[in-house]
Parts: structure tokens; C-alpha cells; sequence
């Protein structure tokens, strides 16, 4: 069974390490949110597959669906945050927003 | 199991779709398409109730979310991205792939196994009687959000 375990922590790894670089490389304030996305998709996948192979599929169920909840609300709020910082930078730039400061 | 990583394979490549593509549109497509493919994961793996959260929720709401940004941003959308880093994201992804593979298998069989206590009872107990201040902090966060939300979109008033 470990070796299924490692198996879904392989491709949650992945999927962590494409949400990272997209954190670190991109400039567009909605491709840095997609980013986000694929991280908290990761962290998803490594909860539930630990559950499963653990044989608590039904607590990591209840922690994932917390999960889901909150990331709603941060997608949201952090999407009502881009299109305000739009309206006054006219621009998805993130480096518009750091011009702000001062 | 081939099914399950045929889906993981596909999670992984659309996520990475996502972050290469140069569209917004597309990208949100892919996401929401990397969702759809973990849902699925899901319903493999035992869990159909995170498997319905993730399909409606992510891969349905917060997508309609993504679209509707994109759309209202439309004009802003041409950000000047450094062309090398497209390039350069297989190269990396492979490197980190091989990595990955390498820590996992010398992983194999140096994990413990640790007794876990046996789970009984229904995912409705488990949800309403283990984890009840998890939920009351869900509808506070939700709470929050529209709140947010509301804070974010509200008309200004000219005071001049």
C-alpha cells in the first residue's frame, strides 16, 4: 500500500512544484491566483490520498471539503482584489501594484 | 489503479497547461478541466463527497469566477510575460519529475506504518459530530468573504 501512497504524494509533489514556479515567474496578477490554485490542489490530493491509504478516507473527506470552503472564499475575495487593483492601475501587472506603495 | 494515474497524469499536465498557456481564457479552461480529472481522482480513491465538492465548487464556481474576471479585465490581460521562462518550465519540470521520483522510491518501505484506529460510523457523523467547530469556522470564513466582497464593490460616495 506504501508504494500507492508515494505514488499520489509523486504527482501532489508535481503538482505543488508547477503552482510554485508559476508563483515565482509569472507577472499577471490572475495567472499568480491560478498559481495558488494548483498548490492548494496538490495539498488536496497529498490530504485525501494519506486518508485513504490510512484508512480514514472519511475524516480526510470532512478536512478536504474545509478546504474547498476556504479556498472559495479566498478566490472571492483575492478576485475582488484584481479587478479593484484593475480599475485603479488599469493593468493585471503585479508590478504595477508594487508602484503603489508611498 | 492505470485509470487513477492516467487521471493523475492528466491533473498534472493540464495544471501545467494552465500555467504555460498565454490565453487567460485557456488557462482558466485548463484549471477548471485539472479539476474535473481530481474529482474523478477522488471518486477512486473512496471519496465521493470531496469528489462532488471539487467538481461543482472548483471546477464549476470558482471557474465561472475566473471567466468573469477575465472578462471584466479584458483590456488588462496583455501583461508582458519574460518569453524564457515558458521555455525553460519543461526543462525544470523534467529535472524536479526525475527528483521527485528518486526521494519517493528511496521513500519506499522507510515509512513506518502506523496504526491508525479504525473508522466507523457514516460520513454525515463524521462531518456533524467530529468536526463541528471546523464547520462553524467554515461559515464564519464564508461569512467573511461576503463580507469582503461587499466591502470591495461598494458604491463610493463623492464627498466633494
Amino acid at each position: 500500500m506504501t508504494s500507492t501512497w508515494l505514488l499520489y504524494l509523486f504527482f501532489a509533489a508535481a503538482l505543488v512544484f508547477t503552482g510554485l514556479y508559476a508563483l515565482l515567474t509569472k507577472r499577471n496578477l490572475i495567472k499568480l491566483f491560478i498559481g495558488i490554485e494548483i498548490v492548494s490542489k496538490g495539498v488536496i490530493l497529498a490530504l485525501l490520498s494519506t486518508g485513504a491509504v490510512k484508512g480514514n478516507v472519511l475524516l480526510a473527506q470532512a478536512l478536504v471539503i474545509t478546504v474547498i470552503v476556504v479556498e472559495v472564499s479566498l478566490v472571492a475575495t483575492a478576485l475582488a482584489l484584481i479587478i479593484n487593483i484593475y480599475r485603479h492601475t488599469k493593468s493585471l501587472d503585479v508590478r504595477q501594484v508594487a508602484k503603489l506603495k508611498g | 489503479m492505470t485509470l487513477q494515474t492516467i487521471l493523475l497524469i492528466g491533473v498534472v499536465l493540464f495544471s501545467a497547461l494552465a500555467v504555460i498557456a498565454r490565453d487567460l481564457l485557456k488557462a482558466a479552461i485548463s484549471l477548471a478541466v485539472a479539476s474535473l480529472c481530481l474529482g474523478l481522482v477522488f471518486f477512486g480513491l473512496g471519496a465521493p463527497y470531496a469528489g462532488v465538492f471539487e467538481i461543482s465548487v472548483v471546477a464549476g464556481l470558482i471557474t465561472v469566477l475566473f471567466i468573469l474576471t477575465i472578462a471584466l479585465t479584458k483590456t488588462g490581460g496583455d501583461v508582458r510575460e519574460a518569453k524564457l521562462v515558458n521555455i525553460v518550465f519543461p526543462l525544470f519540470f523534467l529535472v524536479f519529475l526525475v527528483v521527485d521520483a528518486l526521494v519517493m522510491r528511496s521513500l519506499l518501505r522507510k515509512i513506518p506504518v502506523l496504526d491508525a484506529p479504525a473508522e466507523s460510523g457514516s460520513f454525515g457523523q463524521v462531518l456533524w459530530q467530529q468536526r463541528t467547530f471546523d464547520l462553524i469556522g467554515q461559515i464564519a470564513i464564508i461569512l467573511a468573504g461576503v463580507f469582503a466582497v461587499l466591502a470591495l464593490f461598494r458604491k463610493r460616495e463623492n464627498h466633494d
